[in-house]
C-alpha cells in the first residue's frame, strides 16, 4: 500500500466573536488509500478540503486528528487495521512507530519528501519567476540531497526533454513561457527524485481544454512508464474518469462515497454522488438533472449528522434535521401555500434541537395532513415524529437523527449514507 | 428573424509598449431577436474583448480602426473613426481616452438598460460596501427612473375596488399578463402591471395570500411633496436637472425612488428563485454563496428588461452544481423574457446546454457558427473539430490535445491563423485570410477546405 489515511481531520482555528477560538472543520474523519501504482481520483466541489487532504497526506499541512501510513507492505496494514479494530494500542503503535507519517522525524520526513511531491493547481503562481527552469526543477533534488548539483543540472536536461520541452528551456524563466509549459515544469520538478507518490491538485482547472488534453497525456505516459502512484484532487469529473481507477467524492470534509471509477461515475449510490454526476453538462446529451437546492454548507458550524442532509433530494427521518431547520421549511409553507389554511397568526417557535411549537392553531390533524402532502417535496418534514396538542399549541417532535459511516454495497464500494444502512431495513429511496 | 445585434467586420486593437496587440481582427456575427448565441474559445480569443467591445467598456489604450456595432439600427461605433482609421503608431493615449469617453457616454443611455453584461467573477462586479438591494435599485434609479415613478403612482390612484376587479380578470384570464396590461390602461394604472404579475405569477403561496397582497398595492398613501416630485419625475421620463441640482429635493427623490426599487429587486429576486428576498436584499455580497450572488448579477442585468444580455463566464467561478443551478436559471428566464443572449465561455459543455447556435472564436475572429446541434456533431473547421476532442468526457476516451500554442496577437501568422496548427493547412491558407464561406444555409465555416463546396 502506497499511503492509508485513517480518520484524517484538519480544524483550521479562526476567530470567533470575544476572541473565543472556533475551528473550521475542513476535513473531518477522512479515510483513504492508494495501492502501489495506481491512479485514484479525488473530487468535491471547491470548499470541501480536498486540497486540504492532499496537503496533510505529504505533511504540507500537520492533521489535527487521525493517522498517515507511507509505504506500508500489505501484509503489515493488514495487521494494523486488524488491530486497530481490535483497540490493541501497542500493536497499532509499534507499527505506526514504523510507517507513519506524523511520527517521522524531520529527518526522517526530509528523506520522506523524496518519495512523495506535489502538483500544484496555478502554474503562474507554484513557481518563482526569479529562478531559472533548471533551478526550478533542480531544488527539490537539492534541499532532499537527493544528488549533487552537478548531477541535478544534468538531470534537470532530462526532465525538461521528458515532459516534451526543449532542453534549452533550461536557461529560461517562469514568464517566457505559457500557462502549459509552465504546469509541465511543475511536473518535472514534481517528479525530479523519482517519487513514488505524486499529489496533483487541480493539475488542469488553470488551463483550457486543448492544453489540458496534452497535460492528462503527459501524466498518463510518466504513470505508466514509471510506475507513479498519484492522488488526483479535482472538480472536474471528466479528468478523473480519464486518470484515475479508484474515486473518492468528498462533501463538506467528509468522504461520501468511493470505489471503483466505472462503478461511483456511471451508477452513483449515494445521492450527493448522483446530484453531482447529473449537473456535469455533457456534449450530445441531454439528461434529467436533479437540482440541488442552496449551496455547500458552512463548515465552522456543519450540518449534524449526515452533512449533506439540508440538500439532499431524499432526506429522511433520522438525516440530522434539527428543530431550526423544520422550523424554516413550515414557516414557509404556513405563510404561502398553506395560507388558505391557517391564514395569519401561526407562528412556529423551536425549543431545543428536537421540538417545535406552532402557536396560535391547535389543529392537529390540519398539520398531520400538511405534513403528509409535502413531506416528498420538503425533506425536513419527514423528520416529523409526532404531532401532539399542548397548552392550546400544536408541538412537533422530532426522530433522533443517526450519524452516518461508510456502509459497504454489493458491488464492493463504500458509501456514507444511511439508506445503505445493513441492520435496519431502509426506507424505500424514492427518487 | 430581425437581428437584435450585429457585430460587422470589428477590429479593437490595444495598443502597449511592446506592440500593438491585436485583439479582434475582423469579427462578424448576427445576434437575432429571443436567441441564445453560445461564443466559445480559448482564452486570449477575444470573447470578452468582443463582449467588452460591445457594451464600450474598453480601456484606455483601445481602439477601434475599423468595424460596426449596429444596434437599433445605429452603429454604436460611429464616433470619431477618421482618428483611429488614423492613428497606427502615432497612438496618443490622452488623445484616445478623450475619444472613448466621448463613446462611453454615448453608450450611456444603452448600456445597462438595453444592452447589459453580468460579469465573470460575481465577487468583483458587485461593489463590496453596498447591500445588493441597493445596487439593484439603483441600477433601476440610475437608468430608468421613470418606471419607477409610474410604479409609485400607480398604487397611490389604484383605488380598493379596483383590485377585486383586476383579481376578477387574473381568475379568468388566459393570458394573465395581456389582461393585467389591459386593465392598467384602462384605469390609468400603467406601472402596477409588473408588481401585480409578480405576485400572480409565484406558485409557492396559497391563492388568498396572492389575492391579499394584490389587494394591498391599492391606495398607497404618499405626502403631497413627494407625489409632486414623483409626478413631475414620471411626466420628464428622468430626473430633471433642477431636482438633482438642489439638495433638499435630490434627497427626496432619491429616497423616494430607491425605495421603490427595492420592492422591485424583491419582486425579481423573487421570481429567480432566492427563497426570503426580503432578507437577502438586506445582505451584502461577501455574505451571499457564488451561487447566490451570480443570481444577484443576473437580476442587475434583467432589472431593466434590456434588449441584449451579454454574459461573460456566468458559470466558471462556480461549482458543478451550483452551475447546474444557473444553467437551469438561464434557461428560464430566456422563455420569460424577451432579450436576446450573447452567452461567452469557454466550456462547450455549458454552452451546449443553453445556446441555440455557437460561434467558435480563435485569434480574434470568429471561424465557425452553427445551430448547436450541428456545430457539435458535425464540426467543419478543423479548429472546432480538434477543439471537441480534446474535451475529456465521462467513459475516458482518448483524448487528444492541440499541438502548437495560441499565436502571438501582435505578430499573428499570415493567412489562416490557425494555420500553423492545422493538419490540413495548405498553399492557400498561409497567404490569404479565409472569408466566410456559408454552408448549408445556417452554417458559416472560415476555412479554405470548404471553398469548393
Amino acid at each position: 500500500m502506497m499511503i492509508a489515511a485513517y480518520g484524517l481531520s484538519k480544524f483550521f482555528p479562526i476567530r470567533g466573536a470575544l476572541r473565543s477560538t472556533i475551528s473550521l472543520k475542513a476535513v473531518d474523519d477522512v479515510g483513504l488509500k492508494i495501492q502501489n501504482e495506481q491512479v485514484v481520483g479525488l473530487v468535491g466541489e471547491s470548499g470541501s478540503g480536498k486540497s486540504t487532504v492532499g496537503r496533510c497526506l505529504i505533511r504540507l499541512l500537520n492533521p489535527t486528528d487521525g493517522e498517515i501510513l507511507f509505504d506500508i507492505p500489505d501484509s503489515e496494514l493488514v495487521e494494523y487495521e486488524r488491530a486497530r479494530a481490535d483497540v490493541e494500542t501497542k500493536r497499532v503503535d509499534a507499527i505506526a512507530d514504523r510507517f507513519s507519517l506524523l511520527r517521522a522525524s524531520s529527518a526522517e520526513l526530509q528523506s520522506l519528501r523524496r518519495l512523495a511531491n506535489i502538483v500544484f493547481q496555478d502554474p503562474y503562481s507554484s513557481l518563482n519567476p526569479r529562478m531559472r527552469l533548471a533551478d526550478i526543477i533542480s531544488e527539490p533534488m537539492l534541499s532532499t540531497r537527493f544528488c549533487s548539483r552537478a548531477e541535478a543540472e544534468i538531470r534537470s536536461r532530462e526532465l525538461l526533454r521528458e515532459v516534451g520541452l526543449p532542453e534549452f528551456f533550461e536557461d529560461r524563466y517562469p514568464h517566457e513561457l505559457s500557462g502549459g509549459q509552465r504546469q509541465r515544469v511543475a511536473i518535472a520538478r514534481a517528479i525530479s527524485t523519482n517519487p513514488k507518490l505524486l499529489i496533483l491538485d487541480e493539475p488542469t482547472s488553470a488551463l483550457d481544454v486543448s492544453v489540458q488534453a496534452q497535460i492528462l497525456n503527459l501524466l498518463r505516459g510518466l504513470q505508466e512508464k514509471h510506475g507513479i502512484s498519484m492522488l488526483l484532487i479535482t472538480h472536474n469529473i471528466a479528468v478523473v474518469a480519464y486518470l484515475a481507477e479508484y474515486v473518492y467524492v468528498m462533501y463538506a470534509g467528509k468522504i461520501m462515497e468511493w470505489g471503483e471509477k466505472q462503478k461511483v461515475l456511471r451508477d452513483p449510490q449515494h445521492p450527493y454522488t448522483k446530484a453531482l454526476m447529473s449537473s456535469v453538462p455533457v456534449i450530445g446529451e441531454t439528461m434529467t438533472r436533479t437540482i440541488l437546492r442552496g449551496d455547500p454548507p458552512n463548515l465552522v458550524n456543519p450540518p449534524i449528522a449526515c452533512r449533506f442532509h439540508p440538500r439532499c433530494p431524499v432526506a429522511f427521518d433520522v438525516c440530522g434535521w434539527t428543530a431550526e431547520e423544520v422550523a424554516e421549511d413550515l414557516e414557509y409553507l404556513l405563510a404561502g401555500k398553506y395560507y388558505g389554511t391557517f391564514g395569519d397568526g401561526v407562528r412556529v417557535t423551536t425549543e431545543g434541537e428536537r421540538t417545535l411549537t406552532i402557536q396560535g392553531t391547535t389543529d392537529a390533524q390540519r398539520i398531520r395532513e400538511l405534513v403528509g402532502l409535502e413531506n416528498q417535496e420538503v425533506r425536513s418534514l419527514k423528520s416529523v415524529q409526532a404531532i401532539d396538542v399542548l397548552d392550546g399549541a400544536t408541538v412537533l417532535r422530532l426522530y433522533e437523527p443517526v450519524e452516518p459511516e461508510m456502509y459497504p454495497t454489493p458491488d464492493g464500494r463504500q458509501v456514507k449514507c444511511l439508506l445503505f444502512r445493513p441492520e435496519v431495513s431502509a426506507p424505500a429511496a424514492d427518487s | 428573424m430581425a437581428d437584435a445585434l450585429v457585430i460587422r467586420d470589428l477590429h479593437v486593437q490595444f495598443h502597449t509598449r511592446r506592440g500593438v496587440y491585436k485583439a479582434l481582427n475582423g469579427v462578424n456575427l448576427r445576434l437575432r431577436r429571443g436567441e441564445v448565441l453560445g461564443i466559445a474559445g480559448e482564452s486570449g480569443c477575444g470573447k470578452t474583448t468582443m463582449g467588452l467591445a460591445v457594451m464600450a467598456l474598453l480601456p484606455r489604450n483601445a481602439s477601434f480602426p475599423q468595424g460596426q456595432i449596429i444596434f437599433d439600427n445605429k452603429d454604436l461605433m460611429n464616433l470619431p473613426r477618421e482618428y483611429w482609421e488614423r492613428v497606427g503608431d502615432r497612438f496618443n493615449p490622452k488623445q484616445n481616452e478623450r475619444i472613448l469617453r466621448r463613446v462611453s457616454k454615448a453608450m450611456g443611455r444603452i448600456r445597462g438598460v438595453r444592452i447589459s453584461m453580468v460579469f465573470q467573477e460575481p465577487m468583483t462586479s458587485l461593489n463590496p460596501v453596498l447591500s445588493v438591494g441597493f445596487q439593484i435599485a439603483e441600477a433601476i434609479y440610475v437608468h430608468d427612473p421613470a418606471s419607477l415613478a409610474h410604479r409609485v403612482l400607480a398604487r397611490t390612484r389604484a383605488t380598493a375596488s379596483q383590485m377585486p376587479e383586476l383579481l376578477a380578470i387574473l381568475g379568468t384570464a388566459r393570458d394573465d399578463e395581456a389582461a393585467v396590461k389591459e386593465f392598467a390602461a384602462k384605469h390609468d394604472l400603467l406601472g402596477i402591471e409588473d408588481q401585480v404579475l409578480s405576485v400572480w405569477r409565484r406558485d409557492d403561496v396559497h391563492i388568498s395570500r396572492k389575492e391579499k397582497a394584490i389587494r394591498l398595492l391599492a391606495g398607497q398613501q404618499i405626502r403631497p411633496v413627494e407625489r409632486n416630485i414623483v409626478e413631475t419625475v414620471a411626466r420628464a421620463g428622468s430626473i430633471p436637472p433642477r431636482f438633482s441640482r438642489v439638495p433638499v429635493l435630490s434627497r427626496v427623490v432619491r429616497r423616494v425612488l430607491l425605495k421603490e426599487g427595492y420592492r422591485k429587486a424583491r419582486e425579481l429576486l423573487t421570481s429567480l428563485g432566492i427563497p426570503h428576498a426580503e432578507r437577502v436584499l438586506k445582505m451584502y455580497p461577501h455574505e451571499l454563496s457564488g451561487g447566490m450572488r451570480q443570481r444577484v448579477v443576473i437580476a442587475i442585468a434583467l432589472v431593466n428588461n434590456p434588449e441584449v444580455i451579454i454574459m461573460d463566464e456566468p458559470t466558471s467561478a462556480v461549482d458543478v452544481t451550483v452551475q447546474a443551478q444557473i444553467l437551469e436559471l438561464v434557461k428560464r428566464i430566456r422563455t420569460s423574457v424577451s432579450a436576446a443572449f450573447l452567452v461567452i465561455s469557454h466550456d462547450l459543455a455549458v454552452l451546449a446546454e443553453v445556446s441555440d447556435r455557437i460561434a467558435i472564436m480563435y485569434a480574434g475572429r470568429i471561424v465557425e457558427v452553427a445551430p448547436t446541434d450541428k456545430i457539435l456533431r458535425n464540426p467543419l473547421h478543423p479548429y472546432t473539430q480538434l477543439l471537441i476532442s480534446a474535451i475529456p468526457t465521462l467513459e475516458g476516451k482518448p483524448v487528444e490535445g492541440i499541438k502548437g500554442e495560441v499565436p502571438d496577437m501582435r505578430a499573428l501568422p499570415a493567412g489562416c491563423a490557425f494555420h500553423p496548427r492545422c493538419p490540413f493547412a495548405f498553399e492557400k491558407c498561409l497567404e490569404i485570410i479565409p472569408i466566410d464561406l456559408p454552408h448549408d444555409r445556417d452554417q458559416l465555416v472560415a476555412c479554405w477546405l470548404y471553398e469548393a463546396k
